[in-house]
Formats: C-alpha cells, structure tokens, sequence
C-alpha cells in the first residue's frame, strides 16, 4: 500500500472534512430547502469543521515525510480492482488549508451577498457540494478518483454559473462552460486509461515514481502527458480553452471568487503540481506546457486590458496568472509554482469580493459607471481592493511580490531567454491592467468617455440590499482577512518553501536562482506599467483612454478575445452543426429511423398476417395441426 | 394405503360435491345480490381453506392407486400453486354479471372440479390417470367458457375449444397408445428405464409426440393453440382468467413430467420442442401486436409464453427444471394481475377493448399501476418476477449451449414490448373521447391489487427463496428415475 498507514485521528479528520459538505448538501436539499437561514448555517457550519480538521491535519503534520494513505478497494471486477482512498502529502495539506479557507470566507461572505436571493438555500447546497467535491479532489490517491471529484467539481461550477437561470445568458455560459471543460477532460479521461493499460496502476504515488514508469516507452508517457494535461487546460482555462471563463462571471460574485479564480480552476495547476514528477519525466510535454501557459497568460492579459467590466477583468487576470502558474512548472520549478498558486488564492479571491461588494452596492458591472457612482467611498472595500491589485502587479511587499519573483525566478533560469522575456513582458502587462482598473474606479470622471466596447456591460446582477444592513458585516470581516493574508503571507516564503520543497515526491528543481538581474527587472516593469496607468488614467486631466483604445484594430482584437469565440463559432457551425451533427441527424433519420421503422411496420404486417390466419374455420385448424404433426413426424426420418 | 397424502385432492372433491348440491337444492334468488354474495362467500372460505390444506400437505410423499398417482414435492408445490390460483380467481369473481345467477353454483363446482382435475394431473404418473384427470379438466373448462351467457360467444367459443379440444386427446391417446405398445408399460417411472434405449424406434418419438400433443393443447403450444384467442374471447373473464393462470400451470407440470420421465435421450424430441418454441413465440407475439381485443392481445401473449417455457423444457436438466417452475409461479402472478385489471374494468363482463384503458392512471391509479407493473412483468423487465424467470430460463439454455435459441427468445421479448406498451400506453398516456367517472375499486380489490404489485416487484428483487423452492421440487424429476 501506499505511504504510511493512516493514524485513526487522522481518519477521522478526513472524513469529517471531506464528507461533512457532502452531508449539509443532501440535508440541504432534502430538509432544510424551505428554511434559507438554516440552510445557510448548516453550510457554514460543516466549512468550519472542514476548515478546522484541515488546519489540525496541516498542524500534526508539518513534519511530515512519507506521505500517509489510505485505502479500500471499493470497484472490483474480475480481476481489476481500483482502490478509492485518500493520500496525504505536504502539497495537499497545503491544498486542503488553501479551499477550505477560502470556502469559509467565501461562504460567511455570501451571507451577505446573497441575502433575500430566493435561491438561498439552493446555492448553499451547490456551495456544500463543491466544497465537498473540491476537498475530496484534494486528498484522492488515485487518478481515476480524482477524476470523479474533478467532474463533480465541473458539475458544482455549472450549477452556480446557470446559478440565476431564468436568464438566459447565465444558463448559456453554464453550458459554455461545462462543454469547453468536458473537451478537455474527454483527454484526460483518455489519457487516464492510456495509463491505466500500461501500468495497471493509478494511485498516485505509483505514477510519480520513477521505477513505476521504468518500463514504459518515453513517447508512450509524452502522449498520455500531453493528454492529461488536456484537462487541466480545460479546468484552469488555458489556451486554447480558455473562452468559457470569462464568461462564467456570469454566476453570483462570490461563485467567481471561489470557484472562477481561487480553487476549481486552480485545481488544473493543482493536478500538474500533484503529477510533477510524472510530467517532468517527458521533456517534450514540459516545454509543450510551459509554450502553453505563456501563450494564456500573454493572451488573457491583452484582453484584460480592454475589458470594461470588473468581474471580466478579473476574469482574464485568472487565465494569466494560471498561465504564470503553468509557466512555473513547466519550467521546472515545483514550488514556485505552488506558492503562486498559494498566494494567487488569496489576492483573488480577495478582488472579485471586493467587486462583488461594488456590484452589489451600485449594481452594475461597468468600471467607469461604477467610478462615476462613487465607489471609490466605499472605504473597506477600496483599501483592500488596492491591496488586492498591488499584489497582483507583484509589487512589495505583498504576497505576490514574492511568488511573482518565484515564478520568474524559475523562467530565468531557462536557457531559452525568450520565456523569461514573454514572463517580464506579462509582469508589466499585468501591472497595466490592475492599476487601469484602480485608477479609473478611484478618480471618477464625469464625462464618461464613450469609446468602442466589444462587449457590453451585462445587466446588473443581484437585487441587492442597502449597504450598512446587517449582512454588510459579513461581506467585511472576510475582506479584512483576505487583506491580512494578502499583506503578511509573502513573509513566509522561506518557510514554505522548505515545507513544500521538502515534502516533494521526486524530481525537479526547487527553483532557480539564476540571474541576479531578474527580481529589480521584474520590479521596475511592474513599476512601469503602474507608471503608465497612472499616466493614462491617474493624473489629473488623464482621457482615461488607454493606449490600446487609440489602435482601433488592436482595440477590436483584444475586445473580441482574439477572435477566439468566434473562431469556436465558426468551428461549430460548420463542422459540428452542418458537417458532422447533420450527418448523425441524417444517419438518424434515414439510417437509423428508418431501419427501424422498417423493421416494426415489417413486424406489424406480419403480426396481421398472423392474425389472419387465425381467423379460418375450425376445419382449417385442425387441418393445420394435423400438417404441422405430420410434418414434424415426417421430420424424424431426416 | 396413506389416504391422507391424497388430502388436497379429497378436499376439492368434497367442496366439488358441496357446490353440486348447492345446484340441486339452492333456490334461484330473485333478490339476487343475497345469494350471489353467499355463494361468493362460500367459495372464497373454501378456495382458502383449500390453500391451508395444501400448505399442511406440501411435504407429503408416496404413492396411490397402484402407482398411478405419486406424491412429491413436486406434485404438491404445483397443488399448492394451483389452489392459489383457485383462490385468486374465486376473488375476482365477485361480480360475474354474464353468467346467469341461477348458474352460479354451477359455476364455482365445475371451478373446483376443474382444480380437482389439474391437481389429479399434477400427481399422475400413469398414461391412464394422465388420460382421465386431463380429460376431466378439459371437460369441466369447456362448460365454463360455454356457461356465458351473452349472444352465444361464448356456446361458439366453447364449441371451438371442445372440437380443438377432443381432436387434442384423440391425438394424445393414440401417442399413449404407440408409448404403450413399444415400452411395454404405462407407468411413466418404468417408462422413463426403458425408453431412452428405443429413441431410434419411430413408434417412440411419434408416440412421444403425440401425448406432448395432449399437454401442448393445455398449454396452448404451436399448433395446439388456435383455441385458445376465441376461447379467451368467448369465455367470461374470470373463466378466461382461470384458464390462462391455474390450467397452464398444470400443463407445465405435466409436461414436465412426462418429459422428464420419458423424453430422456433423444435429440429429435429436443429439435422438435425447439421448432415448437420458436414458432409459438414468434408467431404469439407477432400475432399480438395487432390485437385490439385484449383478452385476444392476452391470449397471443400465453402463446408467446408457453413458448418461452418449452426453452426451460427442452434443456433437459435440473436447472432447466426449476427455472420452468419458477416461470409458472411467475405467470400465475403476472397473468393474474393483467387479468384482474381486466375485470375490474368491466364489471358488466363485457370485453375490454385496449382503447377503452385510455385514461386509466386518472380512473385508477392503483389499477393502471398494476396493469404496468404486469405487463412489465410479462416483457421481462427488470426487477420484476418475470425478468427473473426469463432469466433463470435463458440462463438454464445457455449454459446448455442453446445461445441461438436465446438470442430469438430474446429478440421476441423486443417484439413483445411493443404491445404490452401499446397497452400501457393506453392505459398511461391516452386520454379518453369523452370523461370517464373515476373507477370505484372496492377495499380487498385495492388490498389484492396492491399485493400482486409487491408479490411480482419483490419476488423480482429478492427471488432466492423462490428459487429454492422451485430448485427442490425439481428435484423429485431428476431421482428415483
């Protein structure tokens, strides 16, 4: 079996953090569904529990070296048996602390932002099932495990997106969403069984073991790779599946925090960090992946650049910074990419709260309609979401000053200069964007400009409640506490990384420590690129026009996502819906419809002439009975 | 001699004799639902009481009548099944509107006589016995189909099955007598040592075949089963009932009998059940598909049944066996439920034409419910007895190597879904012309209804202890022979 044998404490915790959401879930649907308040706490409650098991189990283990696992054969078949189990290891202790705080924020938050919604209690199940759903991913041991959580996570997310179904635009991007994802893991379910025939084994210690795969040709492993990491691109919504995400801003903002920036997309960067050692046996996969994640992180930046809608551009920043994250690893550096993926939670989910709290207030999504409200009087919401954003540039000393360095650490120490260009370019382009946003909420102008919007401002969201309610103290408290850990977790840096190095399975460097030059490189770009917001948008007598709006085709490229829906489009028009849906239909109907017809009236006719031979005189009967015994008589002789 | 092993049979003939002379002595009733209800009553005590006696005897072993009349486990479960059917019957007959009142005694004697009859059968180990108690059954079932009383259906219908009928036996007869002259012997237990050395003689495989001709007419086998639409049609309903569940039991019985016993060893006597087979289905359920008469549609469906249960015959060992048996039980069940909703529908006796169900799930939504559940029954479907009993059949046959003949069963119970849903379309999805009152169903009608419901669904989930059952009254067919 697999690592050490789980102590029962353990266990217990476990169970209690995985399978407590899954418990308020059905006895929220099944119980409380009339009751919105009790539903609400009965959610909050179990995240707590989780949330506390989570901190105990990350507190006895700091230490840990082996990982623990457990597990009992649960899907046996002649023969083949998958173990369903748990494992834990220094990444998903962390993991596990990471979704289960921000669950529990999220959630009390909600308490507010969602008060008087007549789904309440429906969205405190989704909210329960994801939660157990995303917890569970966590700590499986074995692929096909996770994957089964992987998919009932996609399914949570599609839930909340079409969340407000009675609009139409919301079920659209459900779908969207759900279809673009399944794309994905439709390869990585392929490449689960590639791997399953192979090895005959899916836990996942055993593929990160170098001897498991000893045996194994390297292009073999390249292809299941490549596979597998199909679904992380359609989970953390990389390129070329990257379109479903913006448009899944289409849930309740607190939705988007939780599942649309801090932890379901974060799970694609989670399952590469989970089979690091797996992935960086093939080199050709690393640099594939490594390629991909730099062409989503420059490509999502663009389009934030242009984007008027807040939720959007924190939309497009998630694609980014999940590209930096994906950069990382391919890159080879473990933990760089892991404490990204640590600090990004945080500072994230810290924004679209912030932005749900504007939302929420003013009721729209549109950044210079919002500034023209007054949000930047909004003073909690306001410091934090600038916290939020400097983090996000990387600025210090906030947490994403030090992961950001990580990161471009790693891709410094490629022999290839060209990543390191394409990751400072980023750097500078993500600076751009987050202080575009800023500075346009903080100085209003009145005379709105109207320049060309590619995509118009959806309609206002949730009817909300008057600021200063008592729900608003629940949209507070976990904005000061996303702001906190936002401002101090950059310190612990060091610790971390000998807590993650450390718990590493095998293989990969810790990160690189190549050019001095790198961080100050880094720094003065994000510094530029503030700088030039400030320019553009800032000071005083600014146009706030950026100067991406003053290229028009540039302006339409970027505000059109680069053509990439419409390409998906076109795609689906003629080769799904006239090309390869029209022969199904047309197999269907002439092939299929009409075989089967055939057959059945075929049937029928002969069920008639049955029929009337049955209606002879008795004569014939008995005639008839006569020949058949005669006949089957007769038949003796042969 | 132990005449008490004979108890079941001694019980029915003396409730035989107590309705006979109800028929001398009752005086017709003009103020009729009195009489009617005591008559009823009467026959609903002694149709329970006959269950009791059978239960208490269901252990009995031995032999009677020189020989001619055994006792095993066998012969008694199918007692046991065949007063349950009597039972069930008499319940739903509280309501006979098409058989005159001053018949009605009449009526439940040539019942019970009937059941007399088929227990004889169940028990006999002699052609003789086989002969008379067959007979005896045959002849008490044509008066019942001709005793109603509606412009001459049922004298026409009851005409048509005694002249399909009497042919039958004559053919029978004739086979027992070849069985006779070659085997030296009438007892089947001797028979069964002496015939599978003389399959090559063709006195033996024609005689065979002609007696199974006897049993094929009870069970309604290709070619043996044009009576049986005009006579379901003909017959009132509770008789066209009894007919289709206590009367086909016993023909199961005896055919497994005499097969069992005699039919050891020979390849063409399984060709030519296996021809019979595939014929009877096919051509039940094709013939079905267009009934509109429901007891026709029903009667097509016994055709198709009677074939599938040649399959469990024809595997010749125990597996087979106890598979058939678990069938019949599984028939009884099913084909008495259909039948009730059947007369439930019509309390005035008329037939019930499908289009008439439409509708139904609003009239009565337990009545439509057990009409699905049947019918699902009948198709086979999952987890209902009659998918267990397929299975268990299907099972038997292909673990003899009969995959080819599985596949066309398989492919007939596909055609057979389509009636039965057309029916439960009716019965579901249809709404009717014009707003039917909704169904009075009365209590122990709801309380029967609902206990067929759980019998077929939870015998389909838990169907082991039937299965044991059946597998140790299948084993007196293999010992001692």
């Amino acid at each position: 079996m697999v690592g050490s044998p789980a102590h029962p404490v353990d266990l217990a915790a476990l169970i209690a953090a995985t399978m407590l959401p899954f418990a308020s879930f059905l006895a929220i649907l099944v119980v409380t569904r009339g009751r919105p308040r009790l539903s609400a706490w009965l959610s909050i409650g179990s995240v707590t529990i989780t949330l506390a098991c989570s901190i105990a189990l990350l507190a006895l283990h700091s230490g840990l070296t082996t990982p623990i696992g457990f597990s009992a054969d649960l899907i046996g078949s002649s023969g083949l048996n998958i173990p369903f189990g748990f494992l834990l290891d220094r990444l998903n202790l962390l993991m596990i602390v990471v979704v289960s705080t921000i669950c529990f924020l999220v959630q009390v938050y909600s308490l507010g932002y969602m008060a008087g919604d007549p789904g309440f209690s429906r969205y405190y199940a989704f909210m329960s099932l994801f939660t157990w759903a995303m917890m569970s991913l966590a700590v499986s041991a074995n692929l096909l495990q996770l994957y089964f959580f992987w998919e009932l996570v996609g399914l949570s997310s599609y839930l909340l997106i079409g969340f407000w179904y009675e609009k139409f635009s919301a079920t659209q991007a459900g779908k969207k969403a759900f279809v673009m994802t399944r794309a994905g893991d439709a390869a990585f379910f392929i490449g689960i069984l590639l791997l399953f025939i192979h090895t005959g084994d899916l836990g996942i210690v055993n593929l990160d073991s170098r001897a498991a795969l000893a045996g194994v040709p390297p292009s073999f492993i390249t292809l299941s790779a490549l596979l597998i990491f199909g679904g992380i691109v359609g989970k953390s919504a990389q390129f070329p599946l990257l379109t479903w995400l913006p448009d899944a801003m289409e849930g309740p903002t607190p939705v988007s925090a939780l599942l649309h920036s801090a932890t379901m997309v974060a799970a694609g960067v989670y399952l590469f960090a989970r089979l690091f050692p797996f992935f960086s046996m093939s080199a050709v996969a690393m640099s594939v992946f490594l390629a991909i994640g730099t062409i989503s992180m420059l490509l999502a930046s663009t389009m934030a650049m242009v984007s008027r809608d807040i939720k959007k551009v924190w939309a497009f920043s998630t694609i980014s910074q999940l590209g930096f994250m994906i950069m990382a690893l391919g890159a080879g550096s473990y933990f760089a990419g892991v404490f990204h993926l640590t600090t990004h939670a945080g500072f994230k989910a810290l924004l679209f709260l912030c932005s749900g709290v504007f939302i929420h207030r003013f009721e729209t999504n549109d950044v210079y309609e919002l500034s023209r409200l007054g949000a930047k009087r909004m003073l909690i919401p306001m410091v934090t979401m600038v916290l939020g954003a400097a983090a996000l540039s990387g600025l210090p000393p906030l947490s994403g000053y030090f992961s950001k360095e990580a990161v471009m650490g790693s891709l410094a120490g490629l022999p290839n200069p060209v990543w390191l260009g394409a990751g400072l370019a980023g750097v500078f382009l993500t600076a751009y964007y987050s202080f575009r946003l800023i500075f346009i909420l903080l100085f209003p102008r009145e005379t709105a400009v109207t320049i060309p919007v590619g995509t118009p401002s959806p309609p206002p969201q949730a009817a909300g409640i008057p600021a200063g309610a008592p729900g608003a103290w629940a949209m507070a408290v976990p904005l000061i506490v996303l702001a906190t850990i936002t401002v101090v977790l950059g310190f612990f840096e060091t610790p971390l990384k000998n807590f993650i190095g450390a718990g590493m399975l095998a293989g990969g460097s810790v990160g690189g420590e190549a050019l001095s030059w790198t961080p100050l490189a880094a720094l003065a770009l994000a510094l530029a690129g503030v700088g030039l917001a400030w320019v553009e948008f800032g000071r005083k007598g600014a146009r706030q026009i950026g100067f991406v709006d003053r290229i028009p085709i540039l302006h339409r490229l970027f505000a059109e996502r680069w053509y990439i829906d419409r390409f998906y489009g076109l795609l689906v028009n003629l080769v799904i819906d006239r090309g390869i849906s029209r022969l199904c239909y047309l197999n269907d109907r002439k092939v299929i419809d009409g075989g089967i017809d055939g057959l059945c009236e075929g049937a029928v006719e002969s069920g008639r002439v049955m029929a009337v031979l049955q209606t002879g005189m008795v004569q014939y009967r008995l005639l008839a009975i006569f020949a058949v015994l005669a006949l089957l008589a007769l038949y003796f002789y042969y | 001699m132990n005449w008490m092993i004979a108890g079941p049979e001694i019980f029915y003939f003396a409730a035989s004799l107590w309705f006979l002379l109800l028929t001398f002595t009752a005086q017709p009733k003009p103020a009729q639902n009195g009489g009617r209800r005591r008559e009823y009553l009467t026959a609903i005590f002694l149709a329970s009481l006959g269950i009791l006696v059978c239960l208490a005897s269901v252990h009995a072993q031995g032999w009677l009548f020189t020989r001619g009349f055994s006792v095993d486990f066998f012969s008694q479960v199918f007692k046991t099944l065949l007063s349950l059917g009597l039972f069930l019957i008499v319940c739903i007959c509280g309501q006979i509107n098409d058989i005159e009142d001053r018949r009605h005694n009449e009526f439940y004697f040539l019942l019970f006589t009937c059941t007399l009859a088929l227990m004889l059968l169940v028990s006999a180990d002699h052609l003789l016995s086989i002969y008379v108690s067959l007979e005896l059954s045959s002849y008490s079932l044509y008066i019942l189909v001709a005793l109603r009383k509606k412009r001459g259906q049922g004298l026409e219908a009851g005409i048509k099955y005694f002249l399909i009928g009497s042919f039958a036996s004559a053919v029978m007869l004739f086979g027992m007598a070849l069985l006779y002259s070659s085997a030296g012997t009438a007892y089947l237990p001797e028979m069964a040592k002496v015939l599978p050395g003389m399959m090559a003689s063709p006195a033996v495989v024609t005689g065979l075949l002609f007696t199974l001709g006897g049993f094929f007419f009870k069970l309604a086998v290709f070619p043996f089963h044009f009576w049986a639409p005009d006579t379901y049609q003909g017959a009132s309903n509770q008789v066209a009932a009894y007919i289709a569940t206590a009367s086909k039991v016993a023909g199961i019985a005896i055919i497994l009998r005499v097969v069992a016993s005699a039919g050891q060893g020979s390849t063409y006597l399984v060709h030519v059940l296996v021809i019979l087979s595939v014929v009877s289905m096919t051509l039940g359920n094709l013939a079905a598909m267009v009934q509109k008469d429901m007891k026709r549609l029903l009667a097509f469906s016994t055709v198709a049944h009677s074939g599938y249960v040649l399959i469990g015959i024809l595997v010749l060992d125990a597996a087979g066996y106890s598979a058939t048996i678990f069938y019949a039980l599984a028939l009884l069940a099913m084909k008495f439920t259909a039948f009730m909703v059947v007369v439930e529908l019509t309390p005035d006796g008329r037939n019930l034409q499908i289009e008439e169900l439409a509708g139904l799930h609003r009239r009565s939504p337990l009545m439509a419910l057990a009409l699905l559940v049947a019918l699902f029954s009948l198709a086979g479907i999952p987890p209902t007895i009659g998918f267990t009993g397929k299975f268990l059949i299907f099972t038997a046959a292909i673990q003899k190597g009969y995959v080819a003949l599985v596949i066309i069963a398989m492919v007939n119970v596909v055609i057979s879904l389509y009636y039965y849903l057309l029916v439960i379309k009716a019965a579901y999805l249809l709404e009717p012309a014009e707003a039917l009152p909704p169904l009075v169903v009365s209590f122990p009608k709801k309380l029967l209804a609902g206990l067929s419901i759980a019998v077929i669904v939870v015998a389909g989930f838990f169907p082991w202890w039937l299965i044991q059952i059946a597998q140790a009254a299948a084993q007196p067919l293999m010992l001692g022979r």
